[in-house]
């Protein structure tokens, strides 16, 4: 069994290895639309149950998730992350996106679908690894996800483990001045087993991005710092797993991904609540967005 | 006589050869924390993150979680002024960091109050898992050093830049949380630590003059043992905080909290600095902070007149 697929590798043929790739990368893609949608309905169901959420910003990155969770990283809730790919989240509020991946991925019961923001539950409205291990970091407070999964790539290096660490920023959250010390050391330090996705859904908490502080020239900013840039639709399983593959075949720089996403992204033609940054699910709002994501899972 | 963070940075390099897992992450101020020596004998254990408090408190989080046991070496004024950092990256993820805060107090002299680490000690006792650990001299240094090794909590050590001599015997044994006693004296308790063990010690000519024979006490380490505090406190019918940090939030305040849960009445004093502090000479700002040994001699004997 192939990691991912869930299904038996190709039987490849002399001569056909393009045409086994192309298939394996087609029956993951549909998967991925398969298992995102499901990660959707969950993490909307939590939010629905706890009456608060940050809906906008967990659905804007659960492809970026989904291709993670289900597909890219070697990370298993059995498995110590000291000896295998860590995860942190460091926009911190889209979290729900996180919890769903895990019950959509078997590793937590689905009854904690109703433990969202409940007083003593695991599932804290911002990750707490204090009370919930597999959240690999605390966040919540923007811009210090990524000195932390900095930190844990550093010390994978001096390990010599060969593994990765994956952080997802938001894009508001690149106003914070820690996130660009950390962007300066591990551009000069070459810490090239890091993958930070930036999620692009062009919304803070205040408005649109662009009228509150816009981040203009990103792809050129992050270049200067000796990252190694790629820009992506971060709605596209495709993309965002090639992305991956080519982060990790660079093994001279850190590996940026700019994703740009669209807040409240539930499908091509759906965006819930007009891309609002945390605004309440009401019953029609939860329902319609059940019936539409039923459609694709 | 010598700086309990020249100290550190021997016993640092010491323990490092035992413990591999021994990292350092250095904020630019590894000749003034006294990190070079490990530099140069654990090159790929050193991390340099430049001026950059923020981002080294994360990474030395993220190289604890994986299982390291990082010193992230600043003055004691910068580090503590990442708090949210420290309060979400190590305090919430419960990372074993080693925060080193040097320059405690008004010992960095001229340089002045934005320098000062007179206020660090309050903002570390909010971090509810954190452990502060603050030595009187060499001997005790060590021994901290060894502990910290040997346990994985986040760790606060503050450290003087002023010369101090040795006080305890080379076979003291640091015990977390536990009220050293190193002058037995009656009526009167004085609690303190750092580097005003030895100015306490130094008053005691002075004090003996008016005959005040005092218990001198040194709480390395917060939070310090309730009952234990409170045993001593009840010995005395009196007891006075020296702290060479604000008198809001600091040790004044952790003894303070006991006496009050105390059934029995003790009457309490307490000293430190009021102000934001200022430039001066060392010797100058304690004489003017009433923090040299004729100064807490005579708060200990104003307290003992007034509330008599």
């Amino acid at each position: 069994m192939e990691k991912g697929t869930g299904r038996p590798a190709p039987t490849v043929l002399e001569g056909s290895q393009a045409l086994a790739d192309d298939l394996d990368a087609i029956y993951r893609i549909d998967r991925l639309r398969r298992l995102s949608a499901q990660t959707r309905l969950l993490l909307l169901e939590m939010i629905y149950r706890a009456g608060s959420g940050h809906v906008g910003s967990s659905l804007s990155c659960a492809d970026i998730i989904s291709v993670l969770k289900f597909d890219q990283m070697d990370w298993q809730a059995s498995r110590p992350r000291t000896e295998s790919d860590v995860f942190v989240l460091s926009k911190g509020h889209a979290v729900p996106a996180w919890y769903a991946a895990l019950i959509v991925d078997g590793e937590v019961d689905p009854t904690y679908v109703s433990a969202l923001r409940r007083i003593d539950s695991p599932f804290q409205g911002h990750p707490d690894r204090c009370r919930f291990d597999l959240v690999d970091v605390s966040t919540g407070a923007l811009g210090q996800g990524l000195s932390v999964a900095l930190g844990r790539a550093e010390a994978k290096r001096l390990k010599r483990q060969d593994t990765w660490v994956y952080c997802i920023v938001g894009d508001g959250e690149m106003q914070e001045g820690q996130i660009w010390e950390a962007v300066m050391y591990a551009g000069i330090r070459a810490v090239a087993n890091l993958i930070v996705f930036i999620d692009y859904n062009k919304s803070q908490s205040d408005g649109p991005l662009k009228d509150v502080l816009p981040l203009d020239g990103l792809t050129e900013k992050l270049g200067s710092f000796l990252w190694h840039v790629q820009e992506i639709d971060g709605h596209s399983h495709a993309e965002i797993r090639n992305a991956v593959i080519r982060a990790k075949e660079n093994r001279h720089q850190p590996s940026v991904i700019i994703a740009h996403t669209r807040k409240g992204y539930l499908g091509d033609d759906r965006i819930l609540l007009d891309g609002a940054h945390s605004g309440t699910l009401s019953a029609q709002d939860f329902e319609e967005a059940v019936r539409y994501l039923g459609g694709l899972v | 006589m010598k700086a309990t963070r020249d100290w550190f940075g021997e016993a640092l390099v010491e323990v490092a050869e035992r413990y591999d897992d021994v990292v350092v992450v250095n904020c630019d101020l590894g000749s003034a924390t006294k990190t070079h020596g490990f530099k140069k004998s654990f090159p790929e254990r050193f991390y340099e993150c430049g001026i950059a408090e923020a981002n080294s408190i994360g990474v030395a989080a993220g190289l604890a979680q994986e299982g390291y046991r990082p010193f992230v070496a600043s003055f004691g004024h910068f580090l503590s002024g990442k708090y949210l950092e420290i309060f979400q990256s190590v305090g919430l993820n419960d990372s074993g960091v080693v925060l080193v805060g040097t320059h405690a107090g008004l010992a960095i002299g001229k340089d002045g109050p934005t320098q000062m680490g007179l206020r660090d000690l309050a903002l570390m006792r909010t971090i509810h898992n954190m452990r502060i650990l603050h030595p009187a001299d060499g001997i005790e240094t060590r021994a901290m050093l060894y502990y910290i090794v040997e346990n994985r909590c986040p760790i606060y050590l503050r450290l003087c830049r002023q010369p101090q001599r040795e006080i305890h015997d080379p076979g003291y044994r640091f015990r977390f949380g536990w009220p050293d006693v190193v002058r037995e004296g009656e009526r009167i308790v004085l609690f303190t630590m750092g580097g005003m063990v030895e100015v306490l010690l130094d008053a005691l000519d002075e004090l003996s003059e008016h005959g005040i024979d005092p218990t001198i006490v040194n709480v390395s380490s917060l939070p310090v043992d309730r009952a234990a505090i409170a045993r001593l406190a009840r010995q005395h019918s009196y007891a006075f905080v020296v702290e060479d940090h604000f008198i809001k939030g600091g040790l004044a305040d952790e003894i303070a909290r006991i006496i009050l849960d105390m059934e029995e009445k003790v009457r309490l004093g307490v000293w430190g600095v009021a102000d934001y502090g200022q430039a001066g000479s060392p010797a100058d700002l304690y004489e003017r902070y009433q923090l040299n040994a004729h100064g807490v001699a005579s708060r200990v004997r104003e307290f003992l007149v007034t509330r008599n």
